[in-house]
């Protein structure tokens, strides 16, 4: 491994990286007294008592509501250089930008006869 | 070329899209949809497939700035995406795994697979190959979960959706390290960039092997295999079928194609490349393809679910084919084309079996089998067309796996330094053999009054496919000239 040296410093790092975390949460562990009680579990100097989980589940329809976002946001983001070089792009251009909103706007009728615009 | 001089180029490709927009749009108007659209599918299909045997410049030209390759050797895997989705769409029309309300989606994905397959095998540059790796793999996670309020379906698609996010990322950073030390994402570039001189070992096999992490999940081979049996059980027959040969034909396609232009060079005997990076590279794919295949055919031993032993088979297929890649001469990339060829047939084959057992028991069971090939007439034919596709999957001669098993094994003989590799291949169809020889042994020796069972009944559109598969099996492998000669014109390529 003639190349082994040239890394040298990136595998200190690691060990140096993996080093200090290991230390301090080993030393702690063991070195630290242990008395676990029903006072030390509760949130400490940090507002309010938790009410519930965190983890709610919410309807499954805002991610399609992302989704069609995305996807008319990154057609703004195609459309606004197309159109402040549109002179120069000329009529090649205004070619390809027709495709691509021609496909796009399948996608929305499509998305649209579905039902996916409807809350309900 | 340019951009817009190679549009000319391109139709085969631009009909593919007008296809995968013209199926979601049917989709909307109509009411009993599978016939109409299923009849666009194929009809749309083989329209491509015309162009992509009409399209000029076959003899090898690049595209859009150098993204796209137009050569014999993509033709040949357009040619095989291609039927493959024909006889995928054919499937689904006779499984009833398919509602007919999501039935348009349903092709649509397939047709914009096959899109991605056909960009897959001719992109020669490494983002047009992330790209359309991508286009390949979103709608396959899709379709295998299309078994509506199925817990196997959605947890098929699940574990196929993780494990492909991971090994792409991986295949990303890989690539981006490649760039890092080449200075180029086009196969020639990196290849120039290789052979200029020695940009570092280390950096070169860590972005090679996570390259091959991201290739090596589409092909599904060890290490990267585990999601297959799960996904190829819970997904629908026909995408089952689809997923065994297209997106694994395509994987296949771009580590050919990466692996000969971007990291050999044919600098010695024109049959022959050598390898120019500083990693041996061959030696790592000929243990990948060692321990795949012996991975695969002892885990397909126990199986009792057929689609699961299946998927095993074909991951101890993606070994034996990676044979061809290891050899890295033209005698190895014929060999690895031809095998492509026939495992089309014998491989849907047998999903079409399998395919029709269900939709007539609802079974999966090999033990269900019993005493198919006494049941009734049709069960007679069907039994011997499944018996004809596991003993060419085993590789017995005359069917054309064996063939194409012979092909796989000269090369690496011929290649000198693998024998090794040769004998773990020969010993691992000696094991398949046991698992095939059960199907059969089920099916004609087992159950022989068993017609209390009840009769067995397929389709005439089963029967003609299955008759088409079962002889084109057979006779690959008595009247193989024509194919041998069409993929030695594909394979020609990388070579002199």
């Amino acid at each position: 491994m003639l190349a082994a040296s040239k890394y040298a410093p990136v595998v200190l790092l690691f060990v140096i990286a993996l080093a200090i975390p290991v230390l301090m949460i080993g030393i702690a562990t063991i070195v630290g007294p242990r008395r676990l009680g029903v006072k030390k579990k509760v949130p400490f100097e940090c507002g309010t008592e938790p009410i519930g989980d965190t983890r709610k589940r919410f309807s499954v329809r805002f991610f399609l509501v992302a989704l069609l976002f995305i996807v008319f946001d990154v057609e703004a983001v195609f459309i606004f250089p197309w159109a402040v070089l549109f002179r120069q792009l000329g009529l090649f251009g205004f070619i390809e930008m027709a495709v691509f909103l021609f496909i796009l706007i399948l996608g929305l009728v499509y998305v649209w006869k579905k039902g996916a615009l409807e809350w309900e | 070329m340019a951009n817009v001089e190679s549009l000319r180029y391109f139709l085969p490709e631009l009909l593919l899209t007008a296809l995968v927009l013209a199926v979601f749009l049917v989709d909307l108007g109509l009411k009993r949809k599978k016939v109409p659209i299923a009849t666009l599918m194929v009809v749309g299909l083989l329209v491509s497939l015309y162009a992509v045997l009409k399209t000029p410049g076959a003899e090898g030209v690049t595209l859009f700035l150098g993204m796209v390759s137009l050569d014999p050797f993509s033709v040949f895997f357009k040619v095989i995406f291609i039927v493959t989705a024909v006889l995928v769409t054919l499937f689904s029309m006779e499984s009833d795994e398919v509602e007919e309300k999501n039935f348009g989606e349903y092709m649509g994905f397939i047709a914009a697979t096959t899109l991605g397959a056909v960009l897959l095998a001719s992109s020669n540059h490494m983002l047009m190959a992330f790209l359309t790796l991508e286009l390949v793999s979103v709608p396959c996670y899709v379709l295998a979960g299309y078994i509506s309020r199925s817990r196997r379906s959605s947890e098929a698609s699940l574990k196929y959706v993780i494990f492909g996010a991971a090994s792409s990322g991986l295949m990303v950073y890989g690539i981006s390290l490649l760039f890092g030390v080449t200075g180029s994402l086009s196969f020639e570039g990196i290849r120039d960039a290789l052979s200029a001189g020695n940009p570092g070992e280390i950096i070169v096999l860590i972005s090679l092997i996570f390259i091959l992490a991201g290739l090596g999940y589409k092909i599904a081979v060890f290490p990267f295999h585990m999601w297959c049996p799960d996904v190829y059980e819970g997904a629908p027959t026909p995408i089952t079928a689809f997923l065994s040969v297209g997106p694994k034909a395509a994987g296949f396609a771009v580590l050919v194609r990466m692996l000969h232009v971007a990291f050999s060079s044919s600098d010695g005997a024109a049959a022959y490349l050598t390898d120019i990076s500083s990693v041996d590279w061959p030696f790592l794919v000929a243990i990948i393809s060692a321990a795949t295949m012996t991975i695969g055919n002892l885990l397909a031993i126990n199986q009792s679910n057929i689609k699961r032993l299946l998927a095993y088979s074909s991951i101890a297929h993606a070994g034996y084919l990676l044979m061809g890649v290891v050899a890295l001469s033209q005698l190895g990339t014929q060999a690895l084309l031809f095998y492509f060829v026939v495992y089309l047939l014998m491989n849907l084959g047998a999903f079409l079996v399998v395919l029709n057992f269900r939709s007539q028991t609802r079974s999966e069971q090999i033990g269900d089998y019993t005493g198919l090939a006494w049941r009734s007439p049709i069960g007679a034919f069907v039994a011997v067309s499944m018996a004809i596709f596991l003993f060419s999957l085993t590789g017995i001669p005359p069917f054309g796996g064996f063939i194409g098993k012979v092909y796989l094994f000269a090369s690496i003989i011929q290649g000198e330094r693998f024998i090794w590799l040769a004998i773990v291949a020969i010993a691992n169809s000696v094991i398949s053999l046991y698992y095939y020889a059960r199907i059969i042994k089920v099916m004609f020796l087992r159950g022989i009054d068993a017609e209390d069972l009840g009769g067995f009944v397929s389709s005439p559109t089963t029967i003609t496919l299955l008759t088409i598969l079962a002889v084109g099996t057979a006779v690959s492998g008595i009247f193989w000239g024509p194919i041998a000669r069409w993929v030695s014109h594909s394979a020609s390529l990388f070579f002199g």
